[in-house]
Parts: structure tokens; C-alpha cells; sequence
């Protein structure tokens, strides 16, 4: 009795912490999560629904104003009774962010008797339900919630269009309007597009192959200073990009003023004025990017290349490989999961790299990388939050889509078998 | 000519010498099988052989030739680890195929060696399978049939069977045997597993602290010890020793002994260099005592074990030595229960 009774109370302490685990952890999650939804909802909603609420209200329905007119201007036409519908009115010319719902009511602002003075009028602001008449223009008019209305008049009128306010219980409407915009209408989201690949995808392969090379060489080749280099290459890992932006950017001003003159020399470049090499390009990313990230690839994978089973290579070397056939055929296979999760680190830092790009990168408009160009877009856009949103969707659409057609390779499965156990 | 010579060989580790002049001559076709506690050298005299250490000193020839400067893929070895070592990324086939692929050799080619090799191993059903989707023992023959792939003048085992389990590693001892009877290769084999090497070999090694301690055909070691430690190592229950002086037969071949526990006269004395009144020790193994109540060597059993085909009988004597007694029949002996012994004093030994 009395030990099951512990087993219980221990069991009980176990699911407590698990739920509060659990309860951590959805917290930490939905924090995580939430700025991303508020980030796609907006992007998705009209401009007007963006700009006048916030993300959260966009899957209620919402009551909002809204001014229609009751025929257009043209219709002169002199007519007794007229129907029509106040969604039509709205939607005429539109063709996305439809409005939708129930008409509440309308505000009337007008004159009527005034029940303190007879002789006078006076102006009152009133809301009028659906179903209730009210006095457009000498006539009676009459809305329903669907949006249908009446306006009747005693006898044939040719009555102006009136402008009325109407209150609409809206329903959640979304498109992908901003989208359409941003990636069309003009190309400076679409090159921010291609630059950042032109960037990323260099800065990403160039490092992890100088790396994956390294890495094996620490792990597996025998050299004298073998491990006091390591250490070098270690400790390059605290030093911040930052830091060292003068003296890079001295450097590749020299390497440029240097390929000017070769150019001049070796060219007739010259007579064309073009001789100048520019000394921020994509050129100096990637070597910058490379430079920046080798330390800590060298650092990973050489972890993970020097944990491979020592009698492999031993097999591979009775077998008789050599170091660059025991390089390409055991340790690349096998250190997928490294190398993938490596890539993943170098793309995502690269891709979504501001500082960098903005000191060492290519400054011609057309060339900007996404970060820059939202950086950008803050100031012209800073009304059109729907666009901005739109824009930020896409710049993590990339990274995205990097990360989850790579995430089954951390799961290192790719070793089982190999040695006892497996 | 030998076909594996070692001459002189050394190796240390920094201060630590783990292999200390070891002179090794193995023919060819032989089934040598080193043998010793953990840490003996054992490994790293069959890695040595291998090229996948560099000798201190000394001199390694394989098939007439010296190979101290060749890489391990010149020596004409194969060699199957203790781990398997698998390519894990690679099916059967191509684990097997890799050495012939690396060397150039034709496709085709190396078709007919990879299927000749499942052919004698019996896997052909598992070529196109990767080593993860394989059990123990039929990984343990991908690294054989791997080895046999490179048609290699000297076969080297690293403990290949530890990682089996008993029933499995009984069944693959008689495998191996079976196919070094078949292929008749020269192969060297490590383990510190005395059964392994009292089966297997057609000669041991026993090494200890990285000196060898006695070369020979199993039954001879068995039989003849040259010292106390060869003579503890082989055979279970392990060797009773007694301690004492020599009162007798120095120089000869047959020994006298005195001991607190037990006298015996005309027991092998192994070593001449002994002289009368010598401390010495008196070995005899377990199966060698016989049950007799008036036998000079008495005991109290403080342990019986049945083990169904044998029991075997701990006892301690009251000078306080402890020793042991084997017999294949089931015996009634308590535990506390006094017990008298008598021995053939030639199957003794004075060491």
C-alpha cells in the first residue's frame, strides 16, 4: 500500500513537470510564432483593413464605414422607384478585397421639422437601421441588412446621386493583392530576389567546401602545428565582423585600384571611360562571407568528421584509398548531416545579413540585397504596411523553404550499421 | 621461407614500450592466433604487421619482402576489425567492391571476384543490402568476404568475434575455421579469448606486457608451459599454483618440490635455471587432481559450480591457498565440506 501510494505521488510530480513543460514550451512557441502570423496576415489584407486595424481583427467580422453613391452621375433618367444594392455600389470596379456582410446602418445627416419650433427645420445626425425609412432628397429610402434598398418618390423624379455613409458589419476578406504588387509592379523586390541569391549561394558552397577540407585535415591528416592551429582557427570565431570592416574594405579598395590599373593596362578600357573596378561588389561578399564563416565550419565539422569511426578509414586505407579518395567517398557521404546543417547556418546568416551587404556590398540600386531593400522600402512604404508585410513574407519564403527540404538530413541516421551495435 | 617474418620489432608510444624484440616466424598457410590479457600489445603488433602504425625499430617482411616503408594497401594484407568498419553509406557489394574499384580494376572483373567471394561465404541474397539492414553475424561476413575480395598473401583478425554474441560466436569460429581449411591462406588472429586460440591455431603467440611468452602448437603449450604465466593463461579453470622450494633435481628435467600445502617429486621442471632451496611454484590444473581420501593435499570447498558438463570445486587449504577442482562427473561436495586430493605428479609442473 504504501509504496504504491509513493509510486503515485512520483508519478503525479512527473506529469505536473511535464505539463508545465508543456505550458513553457507553447509559450515560448506562440511568442516565437506570432510575429510571423501578424507578419503574413497583413500582408494579406487590403490596404485600408491594414492600415485602419490590427492584424488580430482580421478574422472577425468588423464593423467599418464605408461612403456609397446611389446611381452613378450619368443616370439622369427621371424614375419613380429605383432599387439597387449597396454591396454592388461598393464593389463596382473592384476586383479583389470584395466587401461583404451585413449593413448595419446608414448615417443621415439632414434637416427635419423641429419639434421646438415648427416654423424651423433643423439638422440632425442620425443612425438609421435597416428596414427603417429615412428622407433622401424629398424620396423614401429603405435598406435592408442584405444591402438591398428602395428610394421611392410620390411622383417621376431625376433625382441626383446621394452620397451616404454606411455602417457594415464586414466579413474577413483576404488576397494576394500586395503580393502582385510587390513582385511585379515594379523589380525592386524581384532584384533584391536575385542579388541575394547571387550572394547566398556562393558565400554558402564556397565556405563549407574550404571547410569540409580543413575539417578532414584536422581530424585525420598528421602535420606537425596541427593542433595549435586549430586552436588559431577557433579562437578567429570570437573576432566580430564588425570589427574588421576597416581594415576589409582597405583591402578590397586596394585589390580594386590595383585591377583598375590592370585593366587600364591590359585593355583599351580607356577610351570608354569603364576602367574602374568596383571595389564593393558580390565579389567582396563572398570573400568576406567565406572569411567570416570558416572558423566556426572548420570548427563544426572537424567535430563531427574527427567522431567517424577511426577503423573506417583504417578499412579504406588497407583498402588502399588515398587521403582525397577516402575524403570524397567516406567522409562527404557520411558527414551529410554536418555539411547540411552547416549550410543551413551559413545561408540563413548570409541571407538575412544586413550590415555586411550594406558596407561591403554592391551600392547600385539594382543590386541591393533583400535586407537593404526592406531597410529601404521602411521609408517609401511606410504607409503601405501591406506591402512592407508582403515584401518581409518573401525574404523569409527563402530561408524557409531551406530550412524544411533540409531538416530530415540532422537526423544522423546515416551511420547506423557501421561499427558494432548500429 | 617464412611468409610473415618479424625481426627485432619495436614499438613505443612516447616513454611506454608496448612491443619489446619480438622475433616471429609465420609460414605460409598457417593459422597463427595471438593471444594475451588486454593491453598485452597484442592489437598493435597485428596493426603493426598492418602498416597502420610505424614500427620503433626492427623489421617486418610479408611474402620475401620488407615492408616497413610500404602503405598498408602494398603489403598484401586484408584485414577484418573488430567493429566490421563498414562503409555504412555503401551496399555489401559495393563494401567488397571498393579495394578492387580503387585499384582499377575492370568492372566486369570485379563482378566475378565479389560473386566468387558471396559464393564461399554464402551471402550472394545479401549483395544489394546496406550494413545497416544487416545482423551481426552477417556483417561479420561482409568484412570477411571484403577481405577475401583482395585475394591477400596474409589474412589479419582483430578480435573479430567479440561483438558476437556467445552462440553466434561459437557457430563463426567454426566458419572461420572451415574457411581457412577452404582457402588455406597464411592468417594471423588476435584475441584474448584462450578457447579461440586453443581451436583456431595451428600455432600461438602468447604475448604478455608486449613481450612474447611462448610461441607454439596449442596442445604443446597447453602441455608444456614455458613459464607460469603461459601456464595460467590456457586452459579453464585456470592452473592451481602452490608455493614452496625446490628440493631437488636442479639442472634436470624432473623437480622436486616442497611446499606448505603439498610435496611432489619428479614434477617437469620447466626452467634449468633453478637451484635447490629456490623459491618455486608447483603447478597443477584442476582436471589433474584426483578425488582420494588419503591424498596428501587437503581443502575446504567454499564454492561448487555445476556447470552440467563439468563441476568445478573452489576450495582453500589451511595455509590459506586457494585452488581449484575440476571433474566431468557430478560430484556431491558441500559447501565448508573437507576434501582430499591426490595428484600424478608428471603432469605437474615447477615453475
Amino acid at each position: 500500500m504504501h509504496g504504491a501510494c509513493d509510486v503515485n505521488k512520483k508519478s503525479l510530480g512527473i506529469d505536473m513537470t511535464r505539463t508545465l513543460k508543456h505550458v513553457v514550451l507553447a509559450f515560448i512557441v506562440f511568442i516565437w510564432v506570432l510575429p510571423f502570423f501578424a507578419l503574413v496576415t497583413t500582408s494579406l489584407r487590403s490596404e485600408t483593413a491594414s492600415k485602419t486595424s490590427g492584424f488580430w481583427t482580421a478574422f472577425t467580422p468588423t464593423e467599418l464605414g464605408h461612403r456609397f453613391g446611389t446611381h452613378d452621375k450619368g443616370d439622369t433618367e427621371p424614375f419613380i422607384s429605383m432599387s439597387g444594392n449597396i454591396f454592388e455600389r461598393l464593389n463596382e470596379g473592384k476586383d479583389s478585397f470584395e466587401i461583404e456582410g451585413d449593413v448595419k446602418s446608414i448615417l443621415f445627416k439632414g434637416r427635419v421639422p423641429d419639434p421646438d419650433n415648427p416654423e424651423k427645420t433643423k439638422l440632425i445626425r442620425q443612425l438609421i437601421y435597416a428596414g427603417e425609412p429615412m428622407d433622401v432628397r424629398g424620396g423614401e429610402f429603405v435598406f435592408q441588412s442584405s444591402g438591398d434598398f428602395t428610394w421611392t418618390f410620390a411622383e417621376a423624379t431625376a433625382a441626383k446621386p446621394k452620397n451616404l455613409d454606411a455602417f457594415i458589419n464586414q466579413n474577413p476578406v483576404f488576397g494576394p493583392d500586395a503580393y502582385i504588387e510587390v513582385l511585379f509592379e515594379n523589380k525592386n523586390v524581384p532584384n533584391a530576389l536575385i542579388s541575394s541569391f547571387i550572394v547566398t549561394i556562393p558565400a554558402t558552397i564556397i565556405p563549407i567546401t574550404i571547410a569540409a577540407f580543413a575539417a578532414y585535415a584536422f581530424a585525420w591528416m598528421r602535420f606537425p602545428g596541427r593542433d595549435w592551429l586549430f586552436v588559431l582557427v577557433v579562437s578567429l570565431m570570437v573576432v566580430p565582423t564588425q570589427l574588421a570592416f576597416l581594415p576589409v574594405l582597405q583591402g578590397f579598395s586596394g585589390i580594386a585600384s590595383w585591377a583598375t590599373s590592370l585593366n587600364a593596362w591590359m585593355t583599351d578600357c580607356e577610351a570608354t571611360k569603364t576602367c574602374q573596378v568596383a571595389s564593393k561588389s558580390f565579389a567582396s561578399l563572398w570573400v568576406t562571407h567565406t572569411a567570416f564563416g570558416l572558423p566556426l565550419a572548420i570548427y563544426l565539422l572537424r567535430n563531427y568528421i574527427v567522431g567517424l569511426p577511426k577503423e573506417l578509414l583504417e578499412s579504406a586505407r588497407i583498402d588502399g584509398a588515398s587521403h582525397l579518395q577516402i575524403f570524397t567517398r567516406l567522409i562527404i557521404p557520411l558527414s551529410v548531416p554536418a555539411l547540411a546543417s552547416f549550410s543551413i547556418f551559413q545561408f540563413l546568416w548570409v541571407w538575412n545579413d544586413l550590415i555586411v551587404a550594406l558596407y561591403i556590398g554592391p551600392a547600385d540600386s539594382t543590386d541591393l540585397v533583400f535586407p537593404i531593400r526592406l531597410q529601404k522600402q521602411l521609408g517609401t512604404f511606410k504607409d503601405q504596411l501591406h506591402l512592407l508585410n508582403a515584401s518581409a513574407v518573401i525574404s523569409i519564403i527563402v530561408p524557409l523553404i531551406v530550412f524544411l527540404s533540409m531538416q530530415r538530413y540532422f537526423i544522423r541516421g546515416l551511420l547506423a550499421g557501421s561499427v558494432k551495435g548500429g | 621461407m617464412a611468409q610473415v617474418a618479424l625481426i627485432g620489432v619495436n614499438k613505443s608510444f612516447g616513454n611506454v614500450n608496448v612491443i619489446r624484440d619480438i622475433d616471429l616466424q609465420i609460414d605460409d598457410g598457417e593459422f597463427v592466433v595471438f593471444v594475451g590479457p588486454s593491453g598485452c600489445g597484442k592489437s598493435t603488433l597485428l596493426r603493426l604487421i598492418a602498416g597502420l602504425e610505424n614500427l620503433t625499430s626492427g623489421q617486418i617482411s610479408i611474402a620475401d619482402k620488407l615492408v616497413m616503408d610500404l602503405p598498408p594497401s602494398k603489403r598484401g594484407i586484408a584485414m577484418v576489425f573488430q567493429s566490421y568498419a563498414l562503409y555504412p553509406h555503401m551496399t555489401v557489394f559495393n563494401n567488397m567492391a571498393f579495394s578492387l574499384d580503387l585499384q582499377g580494376v575492370s568492372k566486369a572483373d570485379i563482378n566475378d571476384r565479389v560473386q566468387a567471394a558471396a559464393t564461399i561465404l554464402q551471402m550472394e541474397h545479401l549483395l544489394d543490402r546496406r550494413p545497416a539492414a544487416l545482423s551481426g553475424g552477417q556483417r561479420q561476413r561482409v568484412a570477411i568476404g571484403r577481405a577475401i575480395v583482395r585475394n591477400p598473401d596474409v589474412f589479419l583478425f582483430d578480435e573479430p568475434l567479440s561483438n558476437l554474441d556467445a552462440a553466434l560466436r561459437h557457430d563463426t569460429r567454426v566458419e572461420i575455421a572451415k574457411l581457412h581449411n577452404q582457402l588455406g591462406a597464411t592468417t594471423i588472429y588476435v584475441t584474448h579469448d584462450q578457447v579461440e586460440a586453443m581451436t583456431l591455431a595451428d600455432k600461438i603467440v602468447v604475448l604478455k606486457d608486449g613481450e612474447v611468452m611462448q610461441v607454439g602448437s596449442p596442445m604443446d603449450l597447453f602441455n608444456f608451459p614455458a613459464n607460469e604465466f603461459v601456464a595460467g593463461f590456457l586452459g579453464s579453470p585456470k592452473m592451481n599454483f602452490f608455493d614452496g622450494v625446490l628440493s631437488g633435481g636442479a639442472g634436470s628435467e624432473q623437480g622436486e618440490f616442497e611446499g606448505q600445502d603439498v610435496n611432489a617429486s619428479g614434477a617437469r621442471l620447466v626452467s634449468g635455471d633453478k637451484a635447490q632451496g629456490d623459491a618455486v611454484k608447483l603447478g597443477i590444473r584442476p582436471q589433474h587432481l584426483i578425488l582420494d581420501d588419503n591424498g596428501p593435499l587437503k581443502g575446504k570447498a567454499t564454492l561448487v559450480e555445476r556447470l552440467g558438463t563439468e563441476t568445478v570445486v573452489e576450495l582453500i587449504s589451511d595455509k590459506q591457498t586457494s585452488f581449484r577442482f575440476a571433474s566431468p562427473e557430478s560430484l556431491d561436495i558441500a559447501n565448508g565440506q573437507e576434501v582430499s586430493f591426490s595428484f600424478n605428479a608428471a603432469a605437474a609442473h615447477i615453475f
